[in-house]
């Protein structure tokens, strides 16, 4: 399995080397504008729950989201 | 020992900042469609909270207050209602315009992380929400593993179980119940499985990449009770309640890219597919910019796009269906494209207080469009 996630990688990124980045190297990436809605957790769910209301598809944002009559 | 104390100074901070942190979240988040009479507000709240460095318990309060129209076929002689008239309807009376709508819906998330010596973490979560015809409850756990020493590589795998009901009220007069049954309503349900396997790759120390691959299964009541469709125009119209398939088994994949460009420049941009057995294929690509002036105040713009194939059982014609099982007009299972653009910011107040706000605009063309926003607190403690 991980060498198939390391050939996707290496496929998507080509020009990319992949670094033993250490964990006091890491401020940059625990940034929260390094996260998809720049870690706003209620907002981001908020827009997720118009987007599945308005539209056919869902899935990709983790297992947990809950139901709604929206469908 | 200069290099030393600097390294160890590096390591607590890079630390401190991956840790998760104690705040209080509050947003009133609002919706507008454009030339409509929709509007959405939703206040809500988030708790996030560590118990030492082992656990984390996160709790979210969302209430929605919906009022507005939404368009289905109906009779326009007996009013704009998704009621089903008794007796015979004529084709004159058939419109397809706005039924006016009104709901609440509450929604409560509780989530427990814990982490082990390894520092993997277990996330178990329960959803719960309530509108007046549905109730959702939910639970799921995730398990997140370190492929290496440096905890550059992880994989995750989770799963959720969600069991629905829904209440079709025996007054509009749908196959379910009608209004001679003596019910006020019928109740129905809605079970759902998910799953998910996500692998995280950080590639340097300003990048990483996240993709996932999910599956979802639907085995219940698909279809929406104030859906209508027409049937038999030419002969004998009816107005009748949608008919969707009772299961739907649905998978994709995820990929998503963060970049820091630079100290202050930073990009995270992802693309979703997703394929079901209604042979709805939809790609969704999204890109946001977040560009920090200062220690204080960082802005936001995004831009999302997204694009669906229709569902073998659509059509919106009045003279298409006739006694075909599977019949839906609702506009969701077309084929579109839709466009959302957002701008967002948010100001440090003081090392414990921030705010936030954004506006997004998203689009159907030749459809509807609609904005959004939110306008929140942080307390960090």
């Amino acid at each position: 399995m991980r060498t198939l996630y390391l050939s996707l990688v290496i496929t998507l990124f080509g020009g990319c080397s992949i670094k033993d980045v250490k964990p006091w190297e890491k401020g940059t990436l625990a940034k929260e504008t390094m996260r998809e809605g720049g870690g706003d957790v209620l907002f981001k769910k908020f827009a997720n729950h118009i987007y599945f209301s308005k539209e056919g598809s869902k899935g990709g944002g983790g297992v947990a989201g809950g139901g709604c009559g929206c469908n | 020992m200069q290099l030393r104390l600097s390294t160890i100074s590096c390591f607590l901070l890079a630390s401190s900042s991956l840790m998760a942190e104690d705040y209080v979240s509050v947003e009133y988040m609002g919706y507008d469609k454009e030339s409509g009479r929709t509007t959405i507000s939703t206040p809500s709240i988030e708790i996030n909270k560590d118990f030492g460095a082992d656990y984390t318990a996160n709790l979210s309060v969302m209430h929605d207050s919906v009022s507005g129209a939404t368009p289905i076929y109906h009779d326009s002689s007996s009013g704009a209602s998704a009621k089903i008239p008794e007796g015979t309807i004529y084709k004159n009376d058939i419109e397809y315009s706005d039924v006016d709508y009104e709901d609440e819906r509450t929604a409560v998330t509780l989530s427990l992380t814990k982490r082990f010596e390894s520092r993997d973490e277990l996330t178990i979560g329960g959803n719960y929400s309530k509108e007046h015809d549905y109730e959702s409850k939910e639970m799921s756990v995730e398990y997140l593993h370190y492929l290496d020493s440096s905890k550059n590589q992880s994989i995750s795998i989770g799963t959720s179980y969600q069991k629905n009901d829904v209440s079709v009220y025996c007054s509009l007069n749908t196959d379910e119940c009608d209004s001679s049954s003596g019910a006020s309503e019928k109740v129905k349900t809605l079970d759902v499985f998910s799953a998910e396997i996500g692998f995280t790759q950080v590639i340097d120390k300003t990048s990483q990449l996240k993709s996932s691959l999910f599956y979802i299964n639907e085995d219940g009541y698909l279809s929406n009770p104030y859906m209508r469709v027409v049937r038999d125009y030419n002969r004998n119209p009816k107005l009748t309640q949608e008919e969707k398939p009772d299961s739907r088994k649905a998978y994709g994949a995820l990929v998503q890219y963060s970049k820091a460009l630079s100290d202050r420049l930073t990009t995270v941009s992802s693309y979703r597919f997703y394929s079901d057995d209604w042979e709805i294929n939809s790609h969704t690509l999204n890109g946001e910019l977040y560009y920090e002036f200062n220690d204080k105040l960082t802005t936001g713009v995004g831009l999302r796009y997204y694009t669906q194939s229709e569902a073998k059982f659509y059509n919106a014609s009045a003279d298409y269906f006739t006694d075909q099982t599977y019949a839906s007009s609702d506009r969701r299972m077309s084929s579109f494209d839709s466009l959302n653009y957002k701008l967002s910011g948010d100001y440090k107040i003081s090392s414990d207080i921030s705010i936030n706000a954004s506006l997004n605009y998203y689009d159907q063309p030749d459809y509807f469009s609609a904005f959004y926003y939110n306008l929140g607190v942080k307390y960090k403690f």
